[in-house]
C-alpha cells in the first residue's frame, strides 16, 4: 500500500543509543563523543564530505548516470559503537538462531517432521515462493549446512533489548558495503579508530574464505570457489565485486557456467575449469531452468541443482535457504527452538502473528508504535501498513525506531536506524562479525525485504573490551589459513568485455581525433581546394564512424551542412561511446585495481561532464572533446603500467590494436581515394590522423612524397600509430593467448603484416609513386575486411558464451504426430 | 490388471543441439494398488550422464544430460505394471465436503490447495463446481457429480488448446483435452477448498470388451486425485471419461499441475526448430494373449 503514510509513532520517543534515560552519555559512546569534541564539528563535517567524495571517486557510486549499479550508499562519519558485553549477548543469540534455522531448513527440505507435528503450518511453507520444491530431498537428508551466511536486522524491542525485525537466510546482502565502510571510515576518521580500537573485521573474512574451501564436496583440497552473480544489472553488483576480491574467488555469471558429466564447470579461455563451491547471489527461484519450469530457460544454469543434489558441488547458501526468511516464521520459532534444539530462544523476534487471509491482527501490544504487514511467506517483499486483502499475512509489532547521532548539514542530530549483523559457518562453528551495518531509515525507505542498493548508513563498531586482547579470541583459535591461489584462467565473458573495452576506448580516441581535425579546418574558413579535399575525406571517415549522419557533405559553395551535421551528431555519438565504455568498466571491475578503477572512472566522468555541458558552437565542441582524448590516453597508460602482462591486459590490448588497425587501413583508403594529382592532400591528412606529422618532418623535413609518408603510417613497425605496428601486436597477442606457435589467427595477422610491409618497396619501385599509391585503397579496404573477419574468428574461438538455452516439452494438446 | 506400457518420444532438430538436459517423469510410481513389475528407459543417443531421484512429491524422476552434438533424440519408456486400485467407499459414507475443506491444512494436502501458475484461482471454475456441492453433501458424491458434469459439458477436441491455454479460455470454449479438463476440475475443487492433485499417466489403449474407446488413449493422459479426508485418503477421478480410476489407468506421477510432472521436458543449446513424435501404447496383457 504505497499510499498509506508511515506511522508517525515509529519516529517518536525511540530509544537513544547515545544518551541514557537520565540524560547521560552512555559509557561506550564516550570515546566517540570525545573524538568528535576534540576534532570540532566543522572538521567532522569536512570528514563527512571527504567520505562522500571517496565513495564517488573510488567507484562505490556508479560511473555515469544511467550506467550499471544505480545509486550509491552514503556513509556517516560517526560510527555506531556497540557495548562489548551487549555484543557478546547478541552474538550468542545470533549463533543460536542460525543453528535453529539451519536445523529447521534441513527438516523442511527433508522429512518435514515439523510440519507433520504441527509445529509449523504446512500452508505457510507450501505457500511461500521461497520453498524450492526442486531442492527437497523427501527420501533422504539434505546436505548440511543449508545455512552458511546469515544476517539479522535488529531493532530495540519494547523492553529495550535488541530483537529481530527479519532474518536473512537467502542472499544476506550488505557485507560488501560493510567492508567499504570500514576501510573508508578508517581513512577518514583515524583518530576515532585509534581511540576506540574497534575489533577488526578482517578475521571474519579470513574465516569466511577458509570456510568456503572447507565446505567443498568430499573435502576436496584446494577447491575452486566462485561467486555467482546475476551481473552488472543487479543492485548489489558492487558488493559482488568487492566480495569476490576479498574472498579470492572467481566472479562468474550464469552464462559462464555449464554442467557436464554431473559436475559444474567454468568456461574459460583455456577450456572448461571445474568449480567446486558456489557462493550464489542468484535468487534460488531462477537458478536452474531444468528443474524449475517457471524460470526463464536462458537464465540460470541447467542441471546445477542436480549436480548439487548429488554432491558434485556445494551451493551456498543452499538453494531454498531463503525459506528461513518467511515473515510469519518468527511466530513459531520459540516452540521450534525448544523442539529442535531443546533450548529456549535467546534472541527473540519482534512480536509476530501469522494471519490467514482477511484475518484481523490482535490489539497492538503496549510499547509498540505500529503493525507492519508482510506477505506471510515472502521474505523479499517489503512491509506495508495495511494488510493485503485475500492473502495470508505476517503482522509484526514495531516499536519506535532506535536513534543515534548522525551528521547532517553540519549538525549532529539523532536519526532512526535499523542494525544488520552477520554470521558465517564452516559447517561446524558459527562466527559473528564484530560490527555491522546500521541503515538510516526515514519515512518512505523500506524497513524490511531486500536490502536497497543505496541509502545512508553507519559503520558499527565493537570497541575492544579493556580487559580483552585486541585480536580477540576468535582469531586466536582459528587454524592457520592455507595458502590459496586463485584460478588464473579468465572467464570467457571477462575476456570478451576487456576486448570490447579496448575496442571502444580506441574508437573513442579515433572519433575525437577525427572530429577535432574536422572542426579545426571548418573554423579556419577560406579553404583551399586541397583543404576542401581533406575535409571531404574527413567527412567520409566521420560518416563511417557514425559520428555524423548522411547529410554531412562538403561542397565548395557551403560548409554549413557539415557544420550542422557535426553539431547534431557528434555529441550523442561520443556520449554513446562513453556510456558503453562505462558499462564495460563496471563489468570488468573485478579485474581492475582500486587505483585503476578510480583513474578510469574519474577521467571518464570528466570526459562525460565536458560533453554534457552546453556547447553553443563548434569551437566549444572541439574543446569539450579534449577530456575524451585524455581518458583514452589514461586507459592506455594505466593499463601499460599497472596490469600484469598476459591475461586481462592481453585482451584489452588485442581489442585496441584490432580497432586501430582497422581504422588506419580504412582511413588511409579514404584519404588516398582520389585522382593521383590530389595525393598530397591525402598524405597530409594521413600523417595528421596517425599523429605522425612531427616524426615525418624530423625524418624528411618539408618534402612530402608518397613512399616515405605511406611507409611511416602503413609499413614502419616502429610507429605505434601505424598499421604494421598494430598487426605485429595482434600477431603477438594471439600467439600468446593460444600458446601455439602455429596459431592460425596469429598467422593471419602475419600475412596481413607482410602485405603492409611490401607497400614501401612497391612504391619505391614504381615509376610514378602517386599512380601506384592510387591503387592502394581497394587493397587497404581488403585488409580492413580481413581484420573484421579475424576479429570474428577470435570472438568465436575465445569469447563465445554458451548460446542461450531454450526449453522444450511434450505438450498433450500440441499437435504432435501420434503414431497409430 | 497387468499392462505392458510403451511410450516413445522422438525429437528431430533442424540444427545440431550442442548440449541438452532433460527431466523425465516416465517411470510409473509404485503405489498401493499399482505394482511396478519392471520399468526401463532407452535413449538414443545414449546420455553422457544420468541420474535417478525422487522429487518433492515422491515421484521417480530421471535426468539425462547429452554433451555431444546431436540432431535427434529418442526416449522409449517400457514397463510392466499391475494395477488394481481399491474401490472407493460408498459416496454416502464419505464425510460432508465442508469437513474436508476444514481439515485440508495438513502436510499431506496443503500443497494441493493454493493457486499455481497453470491453475490460478478462477471464479468461473469455482462457480461451475459449486452446484455439485450443496451444503452437507458427502464429498465423494459431490466429486462424482462434478466429474460427470465435466464429461458431459465439455467437448473433447485435440489441437484447439495447448499447455499455454489458460483455463479461463477452456471455461469459455468448453473444449480441450484431458489436461484442460483436469485443470478445470482442480481449479473448481481448490476454489471450494478441496485438495486435489494433478495426476499424469495413461489410460488403456483398447477399451474393456463391449465399451467405447476411451478418450485420451494412445497418448499421455491426465486426471484428478481428490482427497476424501484423513481416514479415506485419495480417489482417482477421470473427468475426460467421467469415470473413477480403478484398473484402466497407470499412474506415472502427481503434482500441483502439469508443470510439476510433465513427462519429458528439456533445456537445449542450439537445435533450431524441432519436430516431435510421440506414441503411447498401453496394452492389457489379457488382450495381448490369446483367449484361454
Amino acid at each position: 500500500m504505497p499510499d498509506t503514510p508511515w506511522p508517525v509513532a515509529l519516529f517518536q520517543d525511540g530509544p537513544d543509543e547515545m544518551v541514557s534515560g537520565q540524560g547521560e552519555i552512555r559509557a561506550h559512546w564516550r570515546g566517540v563523543v570525545g573524538v568528535i569534541g576534540s576534532l570540532g564539528r566543522p572538521a567532522v563535517a569536512e570528514r563527512g564530505d571527504r567520505l562522500t567524495r571517496a565513495m564517488l571517486e573510488e567507484g562505490v557510486a556508479s560511473i555515469l548516470p544511467g550506467a550499471a549499479g544505480g545509486g550509491a550508499w552514503r556513509l556517516d562519519p560517526v560510527p555506531l559503537p556497540l557495548e562489548p558485553r551487549e555484543f557478546e549477548t547478541l552474538a550468542e543469540g545470533i549463533v543460536q538462531r542460525a543453528r535453529l534455522l539451519d536445523t529447521l531448513l534441513a527438516d523442511l527440505y527433508g522429512k518435514q517432521e515439523t510440519l507433520a507435528a504441527g509445529l509449523l503450518p504446512a500452508p505457510l511453507v507450501f505457500g511461500s515462493p521461497a520453498f524450492i520444491r526442486a531442492a527437497r530431498r523427501g527420501m533422504g537428508a539434505p546436505h548440511r549446512p543449508l545455512l552458511h551466511l546469515y544476517a539479522v536486522d535488529l531493532l530495540r524491542g519494547a523492553d529495550g533489548r535488541w530483537a529481530v525485525l527479519q532474518d536473512r537466510t537467502g542472499i544476506a546482502s550488505g557485507l560488501g558495503q560493510l567492508l567499504e565502510n570500514r576501510r573508508l571510515l578508517g581513512a577518514a576518521m583515524p583518530e576515532a579508530m585509534r581511540t576506540l580500537l574497534p575489533r577488526a573485521i578482517t578475521p571474519f573474512f579470513d574465516l569466511w574464505q577458509e570456510a568456503l574451501s572447507r565446505l567443498a564436496p568430499r573435502h576436496k583440497p584446494d577447491p575452486a570457489v566462485a561467486l555467482l552473480s546475476p551481473g552488472t544489472s543487479d543492485a548489489h553488483w558492487f558488493e559482488h565485486v568487492v566480495l569476490s576480491r576479498e574472498l579470492g574467488c572467481a566472479l562468474v555469471e550464469p552464462g559462464d557456467l555449464t554442467v557436464r558429466g554431473g559436475a559444474l564447470y567454468l568456461k574459460t579461455l583455456v577450456g572448461l575449469q571445474p568449480v567446486d563451491v558456489v557462493l550464489s547471489r542468484l535468487n534460488a527461484m531462477g537458478l536452474d531452468p531444468l528443474d524449475q519450469p517457471d524460470s526463464h530457460a536462458a537464465a540460470g544454469v541447467p542441471g546445477i541443482l542436480d549436480a548439487a543434489r548429488h554432491g558434485a558441488l556445494t551451493l551456498l547458501n543452499a538453494p531454498g535457504a531463503a525459506l528461513g526468511e518467511m515473515p510469519a516464521l518468527p511466530a513459531f520459532l520459540p516452540a521450534l527452538c525448544r523442539h529442535l534444539l531443546g533450548e529456549a530462544l535467546h534472541l527473540p523476534s519482534l512480536p509476530t502473528h501469522w494471519l490467514r487471509a482477511n484475518e484481523a491482527p490482535p490489539p497492538l501490544p503496549p510499547g509498540h508504535a505500529a503493525w507492519a504487514f508482510r506477505p506471510a511467506g515472502d521474505g523479499l517483499a517489503p512491509e506495508s501498513w495495511t494488510p493485503a486483502p485475500g492473502l495470508p499475512q505476517a503482522a509484526i509489532a514495531l516499536p519506535p525506531l532506535p536513534v543515534a547521532p548522525a551528521l547532517e548539514e553540519g549538525k549532529l542530530d539523532p536519526v532512526p536506524l535499523v542494525l544488520r549483523m552477520f554470521a558465517i559457518s564452516d559447517g561446524m562453528n558459527w562466527q559473528v562479525l564484530p560490527g555491522g551495518l546500521a541503515r538510516h531509515v526515514s519515512p518512505g525507505t523500506r524497513l524490511t525485504g531486500r536490502l536497497p542498493g543505496a541509502g545512508w548508513c553507519k559503520d558499527v563498531w565493537v570497541p575492544a573490551d579493556p580487559g580483552e586482547s585486541i585480536i580477540g579470541p576468535a582469531a586466536q583459535t582459528a587454524p592457520p589459513l592455507a595458502i590459496r591461489r586463485t584460478p588464473a584462467a579468465i572467464p570467457s565473458r571477462v575476456a570478451d568485455n576487456l576486448f570490447w573495452l579496448g575496442r571502444y576506448v580506441e574508437r573513442l580516441d579515433r572519433g575525437a581525433r577525427l572530429l577535432r581535425a574536422t572542426i579545426a579546418r571548418l573554423r579556419r574558413g577560406g579553404l583551399s581546394p586541397r583543404e576542401l579535399a581533406e575535409l571531404s575525406a574527413l567527412t567520409l571517415c566521420l560518416r563511417e564512424a557514425v559520428l555524423v549522419d548522411d547529410e554531412a557533405r562538403v561542397s565548395a559553395g557551403s560548409l554549413t551542412p557539415l557544420a550542422e551535421a557535426l553539431m547534431r551528431g557528434a555529441r550523442p555519438g561520443v556520449r554513446d561511446l562513453h556510456r558503453r565504455i562505462g558499462g564495460l568498466i563496471e563489468a570488468v571491475r573485478d579485474r581492475l585495481t582500486a587505483d585503476m578503477h578510480a583513474t578510469f572512472t574519474q577521467t571518464l566522468r570528466a570526459a562525460e561532464e565536458a560533453l554534457a555541458a552546453p556547447l553553443p558552437d563548434l569551437q566549444d565542441l572541439g574543446r569539450a572533446l579534449i577530456p575524451s582524448l585524455r581518458f583514452a590516453n589514461a586507459v592506455a597508460g594505466v593499463a601499460g603500467e599497472n596490469m600484469v602482462r598476459g591475461g586481462a591486459r592481453l585482451f584489452l590490448e588485442l581489442g585496441r590494436r584490432m580497432e586501430r588497425a582497422q581504422a588506419v587501413a580504412g582511413e588511409v583508403a579514404v584519404a588516398l581515394d582520389g585522382p593521383p594529382a590530389r595525393i598530397e592532400a591525402g598524405l597530409r591528412l594521413v600523417l595528421e590522423l596517425c599523429d605522425s606529422v612531427i616524426t615525418y618532418r624530423s625524418r624528411y623535413l618539408g618534402v612530402l612524397q608518397p613512399a616515405p609518408a605511406l611507409d611511416l603510417v602503413l609499413a614502419d613497425g616502429a610507429n605505434p600509430r601505424g598499421l604494421a605496428f598494430q598487426l605485429q601486436a595482434i600477431a603477438d597477442a594471439l600467439g600468446e593467448v593460444s600458446a601455439d606457435p602455429d596459431d592460425p589467427g596469429a598467422a593471419e595477422a602475419e600475412r596481413l603484416l607482410a602485405i603492409a610491409e611490401n607497400i614501401t618497396p612497391r612504391l619505391l619501385a614504381a615509376r610514378d609513386q602517386a599512380q601506384e599509391a592510387a591503387l592502394l585503397p581497394p587493397e587497404l579496404r581488403q585488409i580492413a575486411q580481413d581484420l573484421a573477419t579475424l576479429s570474428d574468428v577470435v570472438s568465436r574461438r575465445y569469447f563465445a558464451l554458451l548460446p542461450p538455452a531454450r526449453a522444450v516439452g511434450v505438450d498433450m494438446g500440441e499437435a504432435a504426430v501420434i503414431e497409430a | 490388471m497387468i499392462y505392458s506400457l510403451r511410450h516413445r518420444t522422438a525429437y528431430a532438430y533442424a540444427q545440431p543441439v550442442d548440449l541438452a538436459a532433460h527431466l523425465l517423469h516416465l517411470k510409473p510410481r509404485a503405489l498401493p494398488g499399482q505394482r511396478v513389475i519392471s520399468a526401463r528407459l532407452t535413449c538414443l543417443p545414449a546420455p553422457d550422464h544420468h541420474t535417478e531421484t525422487h522429487d518433492h512429491f515422491g515421484n521417480p524422476a530421471t535426468r539425462l544430460f547429452l554433451a555431444a552434438p546431436h540432431t535427434s533424440f529418442e526416449v522409449e519408456a517400457e514397463s510392466l505394471v499391475d494395477v488394481e486400485f481399491a474401490p472407493p467407499p460408498p459416496p454416502e459414507a464419505t464425510p460432508p465436503w465442508e469437513a474436508i475443506t476444514a481439515a485440508a491444512e495438513g502436510v499431506e494436502t496443503a500443497d494441493f490447495l493454493p493457486p499455481t501458475r497453470l491453475i490460478p484461482a478462477l471464479a468461473a471454475a469455482t462457480d461451475y463446481a459449486r452446484p455439485s456441492f450443496p451444503p452437507g453433501r458427502p464429498v465423494l458424491a459431490g466429486l462424482l457429480d462434478l466429474n460427470a458434469r465435466i464429461r458431459r459439458d465439455f467437448t473433447f477436441q485435440a489441437g484447439v488448446t495447448s499447455i499455454t491455454t489458460p483455463i479461463a479460455e477452456v471455461m469459455r470454449t468448453r473444449r480441450g483435452v484431458c489436461q484442460d479438463f483436469t485443470q478445470v476440475m482442480l481449479a473448481g475443487m481448490r476454489g471450494l477448498g478441496l485438495p486435489g492433485r494433478y495426476v499424469s499417466g495413461y489410460i488403456r489403449t483398447r477399451p474393456p470388451p463391449g465399451q467405447a474407446r476411451r478418450r485420451g488413449a494412445d497418448q499421455s493422459h491426465a486426471w484428478v486425485s481428490a482427497w476424501m479426508g484423513a481416514g479415506l485418503g485419495w480417489v482417482g477421478l477421470d473427468p475426460t471419461n467421467g469415470i473413477v480410476v480403478r484398473d484402466e489407468h497407470v499412474v506415472l506421477a502427481w503434482g500441483r499441475d502439469f508443470a510439476d510432472v510433465s513427462p519429458l521436458r528439456g533445456v537445449l543449446l542450439g537445435g533450431g526448430a524441432h519436430r516431435l513424435t510421440v506414441s503411447v501404447d498401453l496394452e492389457s496383457l489379457e488382450d495381448a494373449l490369446p483367449a484361454r
